[in-house]
Parts: C-alpha cells; structure tokens; sequence
C-alpha cells in the first residue's frame, strides 16, 4: 500500500517573471490609480461618506428596544426628519427604519409581528409606495433590508463594519454612483427600439450617518445641475411602465388583490401594535411642483389616504392642514438639512397630540 | 466567508502573518485548522460542528477500514457512504425527496402531506462531503495510507481556501503535503498573489459586474423575451458561471500557494472544448475526475461493452446533474450532458479514422457547435422550474411570438464583446497552460494587466455577492 505521505508529488509551475517587482509596480500604479479617482470623485462633488445599505439598516433594527420611538417609511421621513430635535422634543432619540424608494409595509408588518414591540411607529405614507405589492421594487427594498437583518452572519457583520471605517474616509465608495456597474450605464451606446430604458435612480444627494440621520447636501438644495438632475428623475420613477401586452389577465387580478389586501393587512398590524400599548401614527410629508401635481392627481388624498385612515383608525397628521408645516421642496420631493430641522420642531408638537390619541 | 471581501481580506493577512512567522511546522498547521474553522463557522457556527463531526467519523472509519480483514472491509466503507450522503441528503435532498414521494403517492391515489423540513443547507456541504468521502475510497482502494493525525485530517477536508467550493481536494492529494513544511519557492507568494487577484476579477468584474445582471435580468424576466434577449442571456450565464467558479477556484489555488500548498487546475479553457468529453476534462475537472475515478470506472466504465457504457456515462452525469441541486432542472441537465457524451461517443467510434475531423475549420465548427449545446444545458441549469426553461427555449427557437427586449444595446454589445473575447483567448491558450502563456508574455504587460486587474476591482466595490458553487 502506497504511503499517504509520499504519492503526492504534483507542484504548480510559476512563471519565470520577476514577481516581486511586478508586484512592487502594480501596488504602487493601483494606488496612484486610486488616488486619481478619489481626487476625481472630490471634484465631481462627492465626500466620503457611508452607503445606505442593508446592512446599515439592519444594525438599526437590531436598536430596536421594546419601548422604542421607530421612524419607518420612504425616503422623505429619511430626508425631512432631524433625529436630534425629534430627541429633544419626543424624549428619546428615534431609531431611524426609513428606506430609499420603499414600501414600509414589511417594516411595520415585522413590527407588528415583534411580540416584545410596544413602542411608538412614526410612519411616513407614500400612497403609491404602501400599496406596492409584492413583486414591485419598493416592496422588494424592504423585504431584501428585513432578509438582512435575519440572516446576516458574522462575516457579514465584520466586513460592513470595516466597510464603514473605508466609507467614511474615502469619497468615491459610492455604491449607487460611482461603481463600474453604474459608471457603464453612462456609456452612450446606441439604443434598441422596442427598448424602454427604466427609470434611473436620482445621483449622490444626501449624506447619512452612522445612525442612519440623513441630510441633503447644499448643492441639491440650491438651483443648479444637480438639483436639476434629481428634480428631472422623480417623474419617470413615480409614473411605473406599463405592463407588457402579453401579460397574463390572472398578473392583473393578483396585483389588484395583493392592492386590496394591504388596507387589511395595515390596519392588522396597527392594531396588533397598539393592543400591546404601542402607538402608531401616519404621516404625509411635504412635497411641491410637478410631483406633487402628479401625485395629487394620482393618489389624491380622498383615495388611498383617506380609506388607510379610516380602516386603520390610527392617529394622522397631513402636513397641509398646517400651514407651519408646508415646506417648499427644493427638488419637489426632500427638504433641505436646515428646514429637515425646522420642520421636525413644527412636526413634534402635532406628534405629541398624536400620540395621545 | 467570501473571498470577494474586506473580511477575507483581513483574515487572510492575519492568517497569513501568523502562518510564516510561526517557526513549528505542527503550530503553522493547528493555526490553519483553526483559522479553517473561524472561516467556515464564521457563516454558521452550528454547522462547523457538522463539519468536524463527519470529518471524525471518516477518520475512525479509515483507519477501521485499513484495519479490517480483507472480509470486512467492505462493511466499515459501506458505514462511511451511508453516513456521508445521509447527511448529505438529510440537508440537501430532504425536502426534494418528500415532495417526489408525495407526488408519487397521489398518482397511485395515496394523499400525503409530508412536513416540510425547515433547513438551513450546510454551506460548501456537497464539496467537503466529497473531500472527506474521497479518504476512505482510497483507503478502501489501497490508493493511500490512513492518517494517524487527526489534525492533519481535520485540515485536509476543512482547509479553508478549497473548502465551501472547490475543488474538490482529495485526502490523497492533500495529506502528503501535511508531512513536512513546504520547501523554499521562488516567488511562491507573489504568484500566488497574482492567481488571487486573477480570482477576484474574474469574479467581481466579469461575473458580478459585466454579465450577472444580464443574465439575471432575462431569467428573472416573469414574460417570454424577444429571441435576441434569449440568446444573449444564455450567452450571458455561460461566462458568468465559468468566471464565478473559476475565479473561486483560482483564489483557492493561489490562496493555498500563498500558504505553501500546492492545488491542481480546476479549469482548463472550456469555451475551447471541441465535444462534451473535450468540455468535461476541462470543466470542473476536480468533480469529473471524482465522478470518473469512483463511480465510472467502479461501474465498468467504457470496458463493458459500448451499450453499458452509454448506461454508464448517462448514470454519471445523472449523479452530476442531481449533485449540483435538488431539482429535477439539475437532473435534465446532467442528463442532457450524458445523453451528448453518447452521442459523441457513437460519433467518434462511426468517424474512427477520418482524418478530416483533425483539420482547423472542423476543430473550430465542433467547438461552435459544442458551445452552442452547452448553451442549451445551461437552459435547465439556471431556469427556475421548467416551465420558465420552457419559455426560454421557445424564445431562443424565435417560437414565441410575443416578448419583450428588456436588454439595452450597451448590455448586448457587453456580452457579446466578453463572451468572444474570452472564446478567443481561450481558443489560443487551449493547448497550454496559464503559466505557460504567462511566461511568454513581456513584464510590462504581465504588471499592467495586473494593475488593470487591481483598479477594476477597487472600482467596482464588489457588494460581495455569494459565489454560486455555494448553494452546491
């Protein structure tokens, strides 16, 4: 019988190069390579700063105590809420759930189904976006944050927490811009017809903290490019592509049962929250020009809002039954970082009414 | 742990550091078995005692087997098979099994309503399983000695570079080089660098970056796509599968060089086979050779007749197919592949000694033509179910009139433009090996595509997408 210690006798060739100095010479133009793009990025308006991932998100929800005041829904409680006035003036500092883009169903679903969870829900409510249904994307966002943060591992968890320390020191780590993936949908290449391009997500406009405080930068909130830029994305991504031709009538039906189902669904989990002690109110932000045009027109308050409302029978505040609260938005969706914080002072004593309900 | 990374990243250098700066040849080896371990239990701690559990078990029953009378041998391999893929097909094939059983139930009138078993899949379970199995076969077989260390065994089938997918190392392979520390090489750690770094691009700027989200784009797509979109959606998954796997692969071998280990090529310029045979010695070629050397070969192999062993290779890649998922897709595939090795098999014996089959225009007309079957596998393999498999075939024919063009023209010319240019690089390297091409090559390119490589890879940010050999 051969020995196990002596039938091995394979060796991978190397190459006859000169290796240390390649390797010497390819760290050395990688890094200056490096430096360029970050110098590029500074230029194009970038800073170091985090990205708003899953993982970000998750940490957050890990925050969550039983008695916690929970800001949950699209990004306009992302952008327009000061996490530090909201502290001042509520008692404690609210842990932030919003998501980009999102439907905050699944969020306040998970919430609700928390048993140890009877504390306060703060709920932004985007008609079109809570009535996502599942397959659609800002449904998806929620559910891929929630997935996070049941079965992130431990490798998971260190490599974010690393990725943090480079974000935060290093501007071009921008996932949403400035990645190879996103650099080439910049390519000009000629179009198909029959093809219709989706709607792209509006460039680096905010910043986010480690709590997950967001704030639009100055160069969104004055006119220029890139206010222009955002501004210009928000019709496109507000107004869904129609569905194909040939989609089967049964996809239909399903939309519009998994639509219908939501209002039952929400005021469910309302109550389970609220039979624990919790709270749950419902917030419409401010928004102006041609999307709120649209979305008057689309989701006009009489609508979803008002049916939400009554099924749910959860506390709610408009912000256009107070004057104090309608803000002009500079890019017709966010406030600004000075008038987030202003407008959170004007927001916490209705909260406070609210929450008494 | 992914080695697409900044965890790996760190625990590599940590390793790394730690390893070569240990003196003792038995500290340098108890450090990697612990550092295997933080590796894997890193991604699910419970089930690294899984792993160290079947790993005992197999080293018992080794050196039970080498121990035994010739008349009992038999029985203490046979314990080691069935504890193995009983583990095996507890976590992977369980919920496969029971839903097959149910439905075999109801055609012969019997309702059952199995439970479904909530499991969580052992990651990198069908590879270590198989590197473990390998260690009795070949004690069984004469083909190695058992082991008296443990540890060195531990190591052999946990090593962490060939761990969660490939290649499959066998124990035979692995524990002569736990011996003695590796002997001085020349430049050991740079190469072993740059095949890392070859690794990561393949994955992170080829597979993730260029090519998945086409692919995902048109086999997510809920409707039937217009026949273009089809096409380039196979076309896309045929390179993002080959430079997901074997970038891992890659990483591994240069991973474990770093280390003073020495791994052999899983991969071989597959896009350059000319026939299934040709595309199975270089694909995967550590789980072809497993299939080959303990399955087929044991079967008979081609020594029984041309009819048993068409039953043979079809009983192989049937295994393969089921290998690689629990789902009958996976099967098809598998099957698919056995049912073109037959073929080509009759082909050959029928075109014995025809020398035109040798000449350029037929050599590169085989290899298209393989290519383009290996495609229609890749079908079943990536397609959810087969009805979505279905659709994508009756596109691909252009037999459904209504679709949709969901890819732009940038995404299409992407595709194409990698797709061929990996078709011919492969096609000129098909006769040699990396090394060697790379020898050829002038240093100033040799650094500036390694630079190229690095750049790319910082610039995309790779979100650390799990590599697909994974879930297998």
């Amino acid at each position: 019988m051969p020995s196990s210690t002596s039938n091995f006798d394979f060796q991978r060739p190397i190459p006859a190069l000169p290796w240390r100095g390649l390797l010497l010479s390819a760290l050395l133009l990688t890094t200056l390579a490096a430096v360029a793009w970050e110098l590029r990025a500074r230029a194009l308006g970038y800073a170091p700063d985090l990205n708003d991932t899953s993982d970000l998100w998750a940490d957050r929800r890990e925050a969550v105590q039983p008695d916690s005041v929970v800001l949950v829904g699209d990004s306009r409680m992302l952008f327009d809420m000061d996490l530090g006035v909201l502290e001042q003036g509520l008692g404690r500092r609210p842990v932030q759930l919003a998501l980009v883009g999102s439907c905050a169903y699944p969020i306040l679903e998970n919430l609700a189904n928390d048993e140890s969870f009877h504390g306060t829900v703060i709920a932004s409510l985007v008609p079109a976006m809570w009535l996502a249904p599942p397959p659609a994307p800002p449904y998806k966002n929620s559910v891929r944050a929630l997935k996070r943060y049941h079965e992130r591992t431990v490798a998971q968890r260190a490599g974010h927490h690393l990725g943090m320390l480079l974000e935060e020191h290093i501007a071009f780590m921008k996932q949403d811009d400035l990645t190879l993936e996103q650099l080439l949908k910049d390519v000009n290449v000629p179009s198909r017809a029959l093809y219709h391009a989706p709607p792209r997500l509006p460039p680096y406009f905010a910043t986010i903290e480690r709590d997950r405080q967001t704030r639009m930068i100055p160069a969104a909130a004055r006119p220029g490019p890139l206010q222009d830029r955002v501004k210009n994305g928000w019709i496109p991504l507000f107004t869904p592509p129609p569905m194909p031709a040939h989609t089967p009538k049964f996809v239909f039906e399903q939309i519009a049962q998994a639509t219908e189902a939501r209002f039952g669904q929400t005021a469910a989990a309302v109550q389970k929250i609220r039979a624990r002690g919790g709270h749950v109110v419902f917030v419409r932000f401010p928004h102006s020009g041609a999307l709120k045009e649209l979305e008057d027109k689309a989701t006009p308050r009489d609508g979803i809002w008002a049916r939400l409302m009554q099924e749910t029978g959860a506390p709610n505040i408009y912000y256009s039954d107070y004057p104090e609260l309608i803000y002009d938005c500079p890019e017709w969706s966010h406030l600004s970082a000075p008038d987030a914080t202003e407008f959170s002072q004007r927001l916490v004593p209705h909260l406070k009414t609210a929450l008494t309900k | 742990m992914l080695f697409n990374s900044l965890t790996f990243v760190v625990f590599f250098a940590l390793v790394m550091g730690g390893y070569w700066s240990l003196r003792s040849w038995s500290a340098r080896k108890n450090l990697l078995l612990v550092a295997s371990y933080i590796f894997y239990g890193a991604w699910n701690p419970p089930f690294a005692l899984l792993l160290f559990a079947t790993t005992t078990l197999d080293f018992w029953l080794g050196a039970r087997i080498a121990a035994a009378p010739a008349s009992s041998r038999k029985v203490w391999l046979v314990a080691s098979i069935t504890a193995n893929l009983s583990m095996l097909g507890f976590f992977k094939y369980g919920n496969f099994l029971l839903e097959n059983t149910q439905w075999l139930l109801a055609r012969v009138g019997v309702g059952y309503q199995p439970p479904h078993l909530d499991l969580f899949l052992p990651i990198g379970i069908s590879f270590y399983t198989f590197h473990s199995l390998s260690y009795t076969l070949d004690v069984y077989r004469g083909a190695t000695a058992p082991t008296r260390s443990l540890r060195d065994f531990l190591l052999a089938v946990s090593f962490f570079p060939q761990l969660v997918a490939g290649p499959i190392v066998r124990a035979a392979d692995f524990l002569p080089q736990c011996a003695h520390p590796p002997a001085p090489l020349k430049n050991r750690l740079q190469w072993g660098l740059f095949l890392m770094s070859l690794g990561m691009f393949q994955k992170i700027v080829l597979a993730d970056t260029l090519l998945a989200p086409v692919s995902d784009a048109v086999f997510g797509n809920p409707g039937p796509v217009f026949q273009l979109d089809a096409w380039i959606g196979v076309m896309a998954f045929s390179g993002q599968i080959f430079f997901d796997f074997s970038g891992y692969s890659t990483c591994a071998i240069g991973a474990a060089l770093c280390l003073g280990f020495h791994l052999k090529d899983n991969f071989l310029f597959p896009f350059a086979a000319v026939g299934f045979s040709d595309f199975w010695r270089r694909w995967h070629i550590s789980l072809s050779t497993f299939l080959r050397d303990y399955l087929y070969i044991p079967l008979g192999g081609n020594r029984v007749g041309a009819g048993r062993a068409a039953v043979n290779l079809i009983i192989v890649m049937f295994i393969g197919g089921l290998w690689h998922g629990a789902a009958w897709t996976f099967v098809v595939w598998g099957l698919l592949h056995g049912l073109c090795l037959v073929v080509e098999h009759f082909l050959r014996i029928v075109t014995k000694n025809a020398d035109w089959k040798e000449t350029l225009p037929v050599q590169l007309g085989l290899c298209l033509v393989t290519y383009f079957f290996v495609c229609i596998t890749w079908v079943f393999f990536r397609a959810p179910n087969f009805p979505s498999a279905a659709m994508m075939l009756g596109a691909m024919a252009g037999k459904i009139p209504v679709g949709e063009a969901i890819l732009s023209g940038r995404e299409i010319l992407q595709v194409v433009s990698v797709i061929v240019l990996l078709w011919l690089a492969q096609w000129r390297l098909r006769h040699t090996s990396l090394e060697a091409a790379i020898a050829r090559k002038p240093v100033w390119l040799v650094g500036a595509a390694w630079t190229l490589m690095l750049s790319a890879i910082i610039l995309t940010q790779g979100s650390g997408n799990a590599f697909i050999y994974f879930q297998f």
